[in-house]
């Protein structure tokens, strides 16, 4: 970066230049120099209270922290002088006489910072002989996934800075001081939090331990694979590691990927579906109602024949945003060429013209956007997001990177969230009204610089509107309407987090356009980074899997139907085949009774998944496909990051990836179609797609590499009818629905896990703490949902925050699946909430 | 010599405004008004008055540090006085808690503070009283609030009551505790003066030390100067305790010899016994015996001798006090107040107690003085803040001059001083 300035400075005689404000530690460690640490941690603030990293400084009579001691000019440091290997000694030596010293036991022996240490700089032997401090007796378990041990904390206050620096919880803290200061929750009681493990992922000793993986492995007995979480786009990079066959843990580890040691609830703890004995092992036909185990030849054979009859216009495919590019490159081949079907889509959540627009207005076809550059704008603007719980870690991410210039975020959604306490400032807007906000938002840097916008692509739409009246229609006052757009004036550059709320919502897609386009003319330096809850949704944009755009984006020959077209022709007996791989349409379409109507007429249905879904019982075949973690290949996040994952396990039984599958229909109808080798699919997607163009992610690679531009722009998907969502006052149903991903859940996948249906077993809603009050109910009361059509239980999650008419159910839940409430169409559910009294 | 910090000591009444004012009280103020912020900066320079919270730091100075342009900024008065053996602090805030006040207004108009805390020790409950009212009485006056006597000069003064904790006199730690947070030290720089309370840049001052401001500005920074020693000018209060026949708060000029203090104002020593040590400045500062009476008790003198003058606390103790017990219940002290934030001073502290009661209650072992050197030998110099050293700094002032009777009670399981068992007498 231009102005920086370097100082150069010895490090145990080798001269090193690095930046200015560089700490001792780091440009010890660039010259090559190990330097121990335990209360420094990447990423958190520096406390310098372990006193182990010690170094000398000439010309300076006491020893230093190198972890919070900036390097000057000229410096002589020495990281291994008689006096700082002494006092490294004397500092293991007093961690060591209240350290329990129970490694036998301990589950983090053989893999603990506190062992490698000592063992490397500590003295072989201590003089303390006087009773150590014990903090209790047995370990306490603190919440379904953590269990602590006291007794063995070396103080270094790395789980009570993650919680709240990165984690954004504060429930750790300490109790008492001096030798017995205990670093947990609140009197040791019983965690209500996000579960996400990061205290245990920063505890350097066995204080902090995962429960779940007690006593089930030293990690010399651990085979691992490197992969990417399967849940959200931010597509943390994480390791699996397995025991006989079973899957015993997952682990985020500095310097293997873009989220350092950073992951969520799912990530961290959402890999035990894959060892479920629910898993499909052989394919299934249905013959007479009933499902038959069929060999692959079989199933392949009826495949053959059904598809191979159905007319070409009325074969529809879906394939799931989980699976990889190279699947979904071969998902789309399959359907385009073999199939010769311009019907396919990646969801069936979202109108496919409304995700072309926001593909579009995002700039997602022209490159690549990293989360840490974006971070770096002057103004970070999260918009149409429910970031804290659909994309965990790019919420860590936004708030430890902008914490020390907090004044930088800006939150506009309808629903409160964790991250709004890192914001300058939250716009709680109407639900479905965002557009109203954006073009509000424009229309008052319009006004500001009416000569400069003129002839702004879309600003004709706003004209004649007035900023009263547009933030009448979002709910948002007008003076806070004035400071957003304030404060996007007068920032050089402006990052926007763009979530999928855009498409939820089928709205805001046209401002969000517009805005951006006032801002670049502004001369902004404008990022635009979608946020999105697949883990390869983008990959599956870039692959092409989508019916009005071919792979990088390119013109496709005929346009085809997205979901909402094939379920409305299946509807009137208008399809012949349906191959659905790993989206279950039934619980996810917005409005479940017309999506059971449709895919019971929906021809021959053909389903391929890891599970028995609900979707899957209604079909005619199902196939049994595999999980993330049987596979090799790429995935490409939302950032445009494409990451490299290895298989750790075979398939189940007679399973298969989902990409010997989709090879294997391809050869059994058009013989000569590419083949099940993910090196080889990858070889032609980087010769077909200019996005992928040199791209060779590799296992080790602990960024990714990002994907390039397309030179496509999807120009034409500029205009799209957005959604009007009627907000008036009905009495009957006076509360309006939203929908997403729990924090502890992504749609139904994660349901498998036993570990996270332990965090959260019943259906919740989230209300306002306004609304609790007046039903006089709070945090697991139970409450009634009524919509027009049905109504379930739910137990009761009060946030703060909320506006008092918007309440929040999480899709995840078979019990009382949210798309119930939804009617076709309509993408504000009304619904009436009463006190349960049934007991 | 005229008391200028205790002048209401023995004045019934004396801590009223009325009082104050009759007393000459608030002129000060009125004078400080008229000058500009740094002439009044100047002066206290020019004075030489140097901080009596313990490390001796020119006030002036201090203040001078304080970046213009920034705001807000915030003065501190610290009164967490928790040093064992001081209660200097505590005499001007319940005799003459206007003297404080005046100091903090002049102080914050010279550094431009906007409000003004005084930190004050948890236990001081009459101590938090006596200021609030003399706050309400303030207020009531005009000396306090919006434009002060008219001026276009506003300041707030909010007394904050600590919880106990030693290290919340550590001036950062002070800081974090106002603040709300956990009383644990900060990492310097940033110094309090750049990035201080709420990261504003920050003053923390002694009770003691604010309160010679006023008389300062009244008489000037020569008369100032031209009391007690050269380069430690001024009054100062001595607070003697322990076997001495009339123990007391003693205001002095800074540099009497201890031996005039002991002897002379606090009587000598109790039934004619003999001193056996003397701790000049509060627990942390290695005691002094016999032969080292003579030493002008001001910052530079004991610190030649390898001493502290501290907080003022002095505690003697006489022939008949097992230094053993004294080691261990001044040890037991810092490692029960460590903060526990670094490791040195933790874990520690923590170990020289344990070694030290154990040494105590006769269950000494070979080797284990050289263990307590040790151990001092690995904290010292590598602690966080400089509590850890102080603990280092008293347990080695006492095996300097006894390090004999440590090795005798740890070979005869008895002690030396008084003959008797080791144990005996030490309260839990
Ligand atoms: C462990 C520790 C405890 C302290 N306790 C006090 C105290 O109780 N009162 C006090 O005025 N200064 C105390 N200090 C000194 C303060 O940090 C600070 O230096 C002083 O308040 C500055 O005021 P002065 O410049 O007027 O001396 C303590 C320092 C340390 C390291
Ligand atoms: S799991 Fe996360 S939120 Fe819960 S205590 Fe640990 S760091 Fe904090
Ligand atoms: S529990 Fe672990 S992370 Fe927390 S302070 Fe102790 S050792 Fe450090
Ligand atoms: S769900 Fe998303 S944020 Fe959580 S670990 Fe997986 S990729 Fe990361
Ligand atoms: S030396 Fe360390 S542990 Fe002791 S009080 Fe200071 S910061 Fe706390
Ligand atoms: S790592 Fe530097 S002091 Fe702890």
């Amino acid at each position: 970066m231009n102005g920086e300035k370097f100082v150069t400075l010895k490090v145990n005689g080798k001269e090193v230049t690095v930046k200015e404000g560089t700490l001792i530690l780091d440009a010890a460690r660039e010259a090559g120099y190990e330097i121990p640490t335990f209360c420094y941690q990447e990423n958190l603030s520096g406390v310098g209270s372990c006193r182990i990293c010690f170094v000398e400084i000439e010309g300076q009579k006491k020893l230093q922290p190198s972890c919070i001691t900036p390097v000057m000019a000229d410096m002589n440091v020495r990281t291994d002088s008689a006096q700082v290997i002494a006092a490294r000694g004397a500092m293991l030596e007093f961690v060591l006489t209240n350290h329990a010293l129970d490694c036998p036991v301990c589950d983090k022996g053989g893999e603990c910072e506190l062992q490698n240490m000592v063992w490397k700089f500590g003295p072989r032997k201590g003089r303390f002989t006087e009773k150590k401090i014990r903090f209790h007796e047995k370990d306490y378990i603190l919440s379904p996934v953590i269990v602590k041990n006291s007794n063995r904390c070396v103080h270094c206050m790395r789980c009570v800075r993650v919680c709240s620096e990165v984690v954004g919880k504060a429930v750790l803290g300490v109790i008492g001081r001096e030798a017995h200061q205990e670093m947990t929750s609140f009197v040791r009681s019983y965690l209500d939090c996000d579960h996400d493990g990061m205290c245990i992922e920063v505890c350097p000793v066995g204080c902090f331990m995962r429960l779940p993986y007690r006593y089930k492995a030293r990690h010399w007995d651990l085979k691992s694979a490197k992969t990417v979480c399967p849940y959200c786009a931010t597509g943390c990079r994480m390791t699996i590691q397995e025991r006989d066959g079973v899957v015993v843990r997952s682990i985020a580890r500095l310097g293997s990927g873009f989220n350092g040691r950073m992951m969520c609830a799912r990530g961290r703890f959402g890999y035990d579906f894959l060892n479920s004995k629910e898993r499909l092992k052989t394919p299934l036909l249905k013959v007479g109602g009933v499902f038959k185990e069929v060999s692959w030849d079989k199933a392949l054979g009826v495949i053959r024949e059904k598809f191979t009859r159905a007319d070409p216009k009325k074969v529809f495919g879906v394939a799931s945003a989980r699976l990889t590019n190279e699947e979904l490159y071969l998902f789309q081949k399959l359907v385009r060429s073999v199939f010769n079907s311009p019907n396919l889509d990646s969801t069936s959540r979202w109108n496919e013209n409304a995700s072309a627009a926001f593909i579009s207005a995002a700039g997602i076809p022209g490159r690549g956007t990293g989360i840490y550059g974006a971070m770096e704008a002057d103004c970070v603007f999260i918009a149409g997001a429910q970031i804290s719980d659909e994309n965990p870690v790019t919420d860590y991410i936004v708030r430890y990177t902008t914490a020390a210039k907090r004044n930088s975020v800006i939150i506009a959604s309808s629903r409160a969230m964790k991250l709004d306490s890192s914001s300058r400032m939250s716009i709680r807007h109407l639900p479905g009204r965002l557009g109203s906000l954006l073009n509000a938002t424009a229309l008052s840097l319009y006004m500001d610089y009416p000569e400069r916008l003129e002839g702004t692509p879309g600003i004709d739409g706003i004209k004649g509107k007035t900023v009263e009246g547009l933030g009448q229609v979002s709910g948002v006052e007008v003076s806070d309407i004035k400071s957003l757009a304030g404060v996007l004036r007068g920032s050089a550059s402006v990052s926007i987090l763009a979530g999928v709320d855009f498409l939820r919502f089928r709205e805001g897609i046209l401002g969000l356009r517009l805005l951006g386009a006032i801002l670049k003319t502004l001369g902004k330096q404008l990022e635009i980074l979608p946020l999105l809850d697949r883990s390869n949704q983008r990959g599956a944009w870039d692959m092409g899997v989508h019916p009005l755009f071919g792979p990088g984006y390119g013109e496709v020959k005929e346009k085809g139907l997205g979901v909402d077209g094939m379920l409305e022709r299946a509807n009137e007996g208008a399809s012949d085949a349906f191959y659905i791989i790993g989206e279950d349409i039934l619980s996810m379409y917005p409005d479940r009774a017309f999506a059971a109507r449709a895919l019971s007429r929906a021809g021959f249905l053909v389903y391929q998944d890891m599970f028995m879904t609900e979707t899957a019982q209604i079909s005619d075949l199902v196939l049994p496909g595999a999980s993330f973690a049987e596979k090799a290949g790429t995935f490409t996040n939302q950032e445009g990051r494409v990451q490299a994952a290895e298989p750790l396990l075979s398939p189940k039984g007679e399973a298969k990836t989902d990409l010997e599958i989709i090879s294997a229909i391809g050869s059994s109808i058009a013989p000569g179609f590419t083949g099940a080798d993910p090196q080889r699919v990858f070889e032609e997607i980087r010769g077909g797609l200019k996005t992928y163009e040199g791209i060779f992610p590799g296992l080790n690679d602990s960024n990714g590499v990002m994907v390039k531009g397309s030179g496509n722009t999807l120009k034409e998907f500029e205009e799209v009818k957005e959604a009007v969502s009627d907000l008036g006052k009905n009495t009957s149903y006076p509360y309006y629905l939203i929908t997403g991903n729990h924090l502890f859940h992504s749609g139904r996948l994660s349901r498998r896990s036993e570990i996270l249906r332990g965090l959260l077993m019943e259906p919740v809603i989230e209300i306002s703490s306004i609304l609790a009050d007046e039903l006089g109910v709070e945090d697991g009361s139970r409450v009634m949902v009524n919509g027009r059509e049905s109504g379930a239980v739910f137990s009761v999650r009060v946030k703060k925050g909320t506006p008092k008419e918007v309440v929040f159910i999480p899709e995840n839940f078979e019990k009382a699946p949210a798309n119930r409430f939804f009617k076709r169409g309509e993408t504000v559910a009304r619904v009436n909430i009463t006190v349960h009294s049934s007991f | 010599m005229e008391k200028i910090l205790l002048k209401n000591l023995n004045n019934p009444g004396g801590h009223t405004l009325d009082n104050y004012i009759a007393g000459g009280g608030y002129r000060a103020v009125k004078e400080a008004l008229k000058l500009g912020h740094d002439h009044i900066i100047q002066m206290v320079k020019d004075s030489g008055l140097r901080g009596r919270g313990g490390a001796g730091f020119p006030t002036g100075l201090k203040w001078s540090f304080i970046p213009k342009e920034v705001y807000p900024k915030y003065l501190c008065c610290n009164a967490d006085e928790g040093e064992p053996g001081t209660f200097k602090d505590r005499g001007i805030i319940e005799y003459d808690p206007h003297l404080l006040l005046e100091g903090m207004i002049i102080a914050s108009y010279a550094i431009g503070a906007i409000s003004a805390y005084i930190y004050i020790r948890g236990e001081f409950a009459f101590g938090a009283k006596r200021l609030w009212e003399a706050i309400k009485e303030a207020y009531e006056k005009g000396l306090l609030g919006k434009n002060i006597l008219g001026s276009d000069f506003s300041i707030d003064i909010y007394v904050h009551r600590g919880f106990g904790a030693y290290i919340c006199g550590e001036e950062t730690a002070l800081l974090e505790s106002i603040e709300g947070f956990r009383g644990q030290p900060r990492k310097k720089p940033p110094f309090p003066a750049v990035w201080g309370l709420y990261g504003k840049p920050t003053v923390i001052n002694n009770v003691e030390t604010l309160s010679c401001i006023p008389s300062i500005i009244l008489n000037g920074p020569k008369w100032f100067s031209s009391m007690g020693s050269e380069k430690s000018p001024g009054p100062k209060l001595y607070c003697v305790s322990g076997h001495v026949n009339r123990p007391g708060l003693y205001e002095l000029p800074m540099g009497t010899p201890l031996r005039e203090i002991v002897y002379n104002h606090a009587g000598g020593i109790k039934g004619g016994r003999n001193l056996k040590a003397v701790i000049p400045g509060g627990v942390t500062a290695p005691m002094l015996i016999e032969k080292e009476l003579d030493v002008p008790m001001d910052f530079d003198s004991l610190a030649k001798i390898g001493s502290m003058l501290g907080s003022g606390g002095v505690v003697v103790m006489d022939d008949t006090t097992c230094m053993v017990k004294a080691a261990y219940i001044i040890n037991r002290f810092f490692s029960h107040e460590s903060c526990g934030k670094c490791t040195p001073c933790r874990e520690g502290t923590h170990w020289m107690t344990e070694v030290l009661k154990r040494i105590e209650y006769g269950e000494g072992k070979p080797g284990d003085v050289e263990l307590l050197e040790g151990v001092c030998a690995n904290i010292f110099g590598r602690t966080f803040c400089p509590l850890g050293d102080g603990a280092v700094m008293a347990l080695r002032g006492a095996l300097k001059n006894f390090r004999d009777e440590f090795a005798y009670h740890v070979e005869n399981k008895r002690c030396a001083a008084r003959g008797g068992f080791g144990a005996i007498g030490v309260w839990e």
